[in-house]
């Protein structure tokens, strides 16, 4: 009775969901990206990051303005949030061995999740996010707005990250200094400003990823833990260190996930997040650069 | 050198020392919250092992307590094995699954192995909620009361202190010699240059494998202590957030400083158990009046604590953080 | 060497325990002035909204101090936190009664935790009161841990009730179940499956979500593919609110059943009303949400005890929160407890005044509410209506129900 009749229709709901789902795991995978590129770090924080421009935002809009006015401020937040944190507390510990930066991350996740909390306290607050929840039918399937949109929004940022990175000064300056810090000083690209530029726009997208998630997670302090790691699953499926990997990634595996979350009765509900790891696992041993990585070439 | 070797005997028989008189001077409960944090230090020092002398990260340690808790769990609940002989079980089945780990741990530089090892911290409480006909699920197992054995005439507190201490202190000293003896040699050296160590013969591959299943060892007997004192066990019993709290309290401990693990470990043990005290002593600042109720603050706390001496650490006084970790820089240079 | 001087203290110690063993014979937590009472709730990660029942009876215990105690004792309560994990409400309890010196262990939150407290509060006969737990086994297996008593009515119970009403008042009903995969949402499945007696096979579809789940939209897609007209939410949280989301978004119209512990107005204010209207939930605090007891006097009891004793940052959205009311009905029951046990309070007499309760001016529990216990019956609340949501506010129909959990 656990896996129940196979109708198309409910298959293409159980992809929709899982493509939405996807679409959330994309979306921080995205800001996971942009950090791993410009400082070739893995950020623990991001998910805690998120959440907490989240609840400003949900903190401004409970003072009375709506989602659009409140939108750009939250994002300019985020920005200067990420910014602050790298040139303070990332910078120091940047040359140093890996798992200091990946300690210091974690420590800035307790950080803030503590400071969530006694902020706003716990508990699940509605969240009042840009989309209607209208739903409309495409081809005899109920799909929600909601949905459609989350799906866009990732595919939107990573044509505008695109954009940016190739046809920008700034962008090319952020690529360079990820790629050759020593070649792009010589050439005058302010390294430092460059890679707490990048922070900050992972902070923007994750903030982003947040906004858009919280209508369908509802909001608390925990909301991004268990996405957090679905996250670095779609970042690494699709390769640390490319943005549209990591949407294409984060869609591919919310798909997987849900497919076999539904019709595998091994799998079930309560071994999703363990095939996730899995996951990670089989592409780290066999294709560490994952599905649109470039391979790194080590200069001796 | 002698001078040095001298002073590390004394003060492990200070140590000892300490821990024999320990319980006369507080009162039973403080004694079992020491016992706690005793056990927070066995793990402890299974993952400086791992992380200070293997250089292999773990952000996943909580798992394998878990594993060993789940030993004891079922041993002594569905089979009605003594808890006592559960122990070494328990760290032997954790010590195992720790090989297993770390296996692929091999081909998986730092950060991956983060990444990898924080995987099994969050995804490892599904495993029995899985298969909870052998688990328990949720409902979890209850253990045998916590009860003095032998007729000892001590309280259950005092008997899980001394017992729990007792083996701290045989793992201690196990831990000392193994890192003054050659395997702490050869793994100081696989972590200095894992190319001039291959060179010389030594296979760096069953080392680091070592070390991982070691410090698994150490994890599995601290949870099964754990499972011991507290006379339960679910899935909810070694929560995702320990596994971060061991890395960290080994952060700010101090890696090579076998009393910095002991401040580790209460460290741990305080922000688990006693954050109401903490957000107690914060409301004695001026100006600050905190609702006790309202968790979040040793959090914060916590990770502003963590972070400032990361930060500020790296040269100076943090020298023996430097010195653990500074020659790890040779393996990331290959981040990627 | 060491092992020498280990055996020394330890003989040491024993020497100490066993001077210290005669203790005077007056009861703990027990003084002229003063009543210890604890207890251990999740204050903070996913559960931490249920802890929230602790500071509706710690304003309500304030309350009985102002008026003067209960015996001229002031109620003195201690609640921890536990973050729903049991090995820190084991650490907990045992502080709270080791350290502390509590009286009785009170209305401590979850079945898990609880099951880890209850041999040892057992073992050494402190009471474990009033447990805020759905699990059956904390009122019925008295026999074996005496000194322990549940008080809300069991999840099985309530399910069995709405399996009971779908073969009374639905016609042809095919049922759908979405469950949380532990004991809370299989408790209540197993009780819809008894209630429904030999018309189980009317459960088409059962899909379980466990709590990590990012959504549970694809396990409601899979329960509407079964063609389902009835729906049981037995979930927790904001899987319910999800879940609610769901149905409207797939444009499925079952009549649904909404857990109680999910049912809070301020929860379904928030889904989308074409799906919540004609939920169906069960009732037997009084929500202070609902608009039937605006005007009511428990109610008003309630938000002024709350305003008054709640502390600092009590606010609007505080005097509508139920789970302050389901804290202070059980908050109520105590000290009821505690005044039958009259003025020479032993741990005996407290078991026994609460394992002969008969209980009927609880204010904030529905009216006809008797809060009736035996020491054969030790399931304190035992009588529920049936509410139905409609125009955003729950609306009780109906006569009382009554359980008889076994």
């Amino acid at each position: 009775m656990l896996l129940g009749v196979f109708t198309w229709t409910e298959f293409a709901q159980q992809i929709v969901s899982g493509l939405r789902d996807g679409a959330i795991y994309g979306g921080l995978a995205l800001a996971l990206v942009i950090i791993y590129r410009s400082t070739r770090a893995i950020n623990f924080a991001q998910g805690e990051m998120a959440t907490f421009t989240t609840f400003i935002a949900w903190s401004l809009m409970n003072h009375g303005l709506s989602f659009w006015t409140a939108f750009p401020l939250v994002l300019a937040i985020a920005f200067s949030g990420g910014v602050a944190i790298e040139r303070l507390i990332i910078r120091p510990v940047e040359n140093g061995p890996v798992i200091t930066i990946v300690i210091v991350t974690l420590g800035l996740a307790v950080l803030l999740n503590g400071l969530m909390s006694l902020i706003w306290g716990g508990g699940n607050r509605p969240f009042h996010g840009p989309f209607s929840t209208r739903t409309i039918d495409v081809g005899g399937v109920p799909i929600s707005v909601q949905d459609i949109g989350i799906v866009a929004v990732s595919f939107a940022l990573v044509a505008l990250l695109a954009l940016f990175f190739r046809f920008t000064k700034l962008g090319l300056g952020l690529r360079a200094a990820a790629l050759n810090r020593q070649s792009s000083e010589l050439v005058g690209v302010r390294v430092g400003w460059m890679l707490a530029f990048g922070w900050g726009l992972a902070a923007v997208l994750g903030a982003v990823a947040g906004m858009m998630v919280a209508p369908v997670l509802f909001l608390d302090p925990n909301m991004m833990q268990t996405v957090l790691l679905y996250a670095f699953a779609a970042a690494v499926l699709g390769g640390l260190d490319s943005p549209l990997g990591a949407v294409i990634g984060g869609l591919l595996l919310g798909v997987t996930i849900t497919l076999l979350g539904r019709y595998v009765g091994f799998v079930g509900q309560a071994l999703k997040l363990p095939t996730a790891l899995l996951l990670i696992l089989l592409v780290l041993l066999v294709k560490p650069n994952g599905l649109f990585g470039r391979v790194a070439v080590r200069r001796v | 050198m002698r001078l040095k070797l001298g002073l590390e005997v004394l003060g492990l028989l200070v140590l000892a020392l300490l821990i024999a008189v320990m319980p006369r001077l507080v009162d039973n409960f403080t004694a079992y919250e020491m016992a706690t944090v005793g056990m927070y230090f066995i793990a402890l020092l299974g993952l400086s092992i791992l992380t200070g002398y293997s250089g292999q990260i773990s952000l996943g340690h909580g798992a394998f307590m878990a594993i060993g808790g789940y030993t004891t769990a079922i041993l002594s609940v569905d089979h009605g094995v003594r808890d006592l002989w559960t122990i070494p079980i328990a760290g032997l089945v954790a010590g195992v699954a720790g090989l297993i780990v770390g296996v692929p741990a091999l081909r998986l530089s730092g950060l991956y192995l983060a990444l990898i090892t924080f995987g099994i911290a969050v995804s490892f409480r599904q495993i029995p909620i899985k298969f909870d006909h052998f688990f328990g699920g949720t409902t979890g197992k209850v253990l045998g009361l916590l009860k003095t054995p032998f007729g000892l005439s001590a309280t259950p507190e005092d008997w899980i202190y001394y017992l729990t201490w007792g083996i701290a202190f045989v793992l201690l000293v196990v831990a000392w010699l193994f890192v003054r003896g050659k395997p702490g040699r050869t793994l100081k050296a696989i972590r200095d240059s894992e190319i001039a160590a291959a060179s010389s013969g030594i296979s760096i591959a069953r080392y680091k494998m070592i070390a991982f299943g070691m410090s698994a060892f150490y994890a599995g007997v601290a949870g099964a202590l754990y499972a011991i004192a507290r006379a339960y066990m679910n899935p909810d019993v070694f929560p995702i957030i320990l596994s971060v709290y061991l890395v960290a309290a080994l952060a700010l401990g101090g890696i090579d400083s076998f009393v910095g693990l002991i401040v580790g470990a209460t460290i741990i043990y305080v922000l688990i158990n006693r954050a109401d005290d903490v957000t107690g002593w914060i409301n004695h600042l001026p100006g600050v009046s905190l609702d006790s109720k309202r968790p979040g603050m040793p959090d914060v706390i916590f990770g502003a604590v963590l972070i400032l001496v990361l930060i500020t650490l790296r040269t100076g006084v943090g020298g023996a953080l430097r010195r653990a970790f500074g020659p790890l820089t040779t393996r990331l240079y290959s981040r990627s | 060497m060491v092992v020498r001087a280990l055996l020394v203290c330890v003989l040491a110690a024993a020497v100490v325990v066993a001077a210290a063993g005669a203790r005077p014979l007056a009861t703990p937590g027990v003084t002229a002035n003063e009543i210890k009472i604890g207890s251990s709730v999740p204050l903070s990660g996913e559960a931490a909204i249920a802890g929230s029942v602790a500071r509706g009876i710690d304003a309500y215990f304030n309350y009985v101090n102002a008026k003067g105690g209960v015996f001229g004792r002031k109620i003195k309560f201690t609640y921890l936190d536990d973050g729903y994990d049991p090995g820190r409400a084991v650490n907990n309890t045992i502080r709270l009664v080791q350290q502390e010196g509590v009286f009785a262990m009170f209305s401590s939150l979850g079945t898990s935790n609880n099951l880890a407290v209850r041999k040892l509060l057992n073992d050494a006969k402190v009471p474990q009161l009033f447990v805020s737990a759905g699990a059956t086994t904390f009122g019925r297996d008295y026999k074996k841990y005496p000194w322990t008593i549940g008080y809300i009515p069991p999840y099985s119970e309530e399910g069995a009730i709405y399996g009971r009403y779908v073969v009374q008042k639905i016609k042809k009903p095919k049922i759908a179940v979405l469950y949380q995969n532990d004991d809370y949402g299989r408790d209540l499945y197993s009780g819809l499956q008894l209630g429904l007696g030999k018309k189980r096979s009317a459960i088409v579809a059962k899909v379980a979500y466990d709590p990590t789940s990012t959504d549970v939209q694809p396990q409601v897609a899979q329960l509407k593919a079964s063609k389902a007209n009835v729906f049981m939410i037995f979930a927790f949280g904001k899987f319910s609110l999800q879940a609610f989301n769901a149905v409207s978004r797939l444009g499925w119209k079952p009549q649904i059943f909404v857990n109680d512990v999910s049912s809070a107005s301020a929860l379904m204010e928030i889904v989308p009303q074409s799906a919540a209207n004609g939920s169906i939930s069960i009732v037997f605090g009084k929500d202070p949400a609902a608009p039937i007891w605006r005007k009511d006097k428990g109610i008003r009891l309630f938000q002024s005890i709350l305003k008054q004793y709640g502390g600092n940052d009590i606010g609007a959205r505080d005097l509508k929160n139920g789970f302050y009311t389901a804290g202070m009905a059980t908050a109520y029951t105590l000290v009821d407890a505690l005044k039958k046990a009259g003025r020479n309070l032993t741990r005996e007499g407290i078991m026994r005044a609460a394992t002969h309760l008969n209980e009927k001016g609880n204010p904030f529990v529905l009216p006809g509410i008797v809060v009736r216990t035996t020491p054969n019956s030790r399931f304190p609340i035992t009588q529920v209506k049936l509410q139905r949501w409609s125009k955003k506010a729950w609306r009780p129909f109906g006569k009382l129900i009554s359980i008889n959990p076994r």
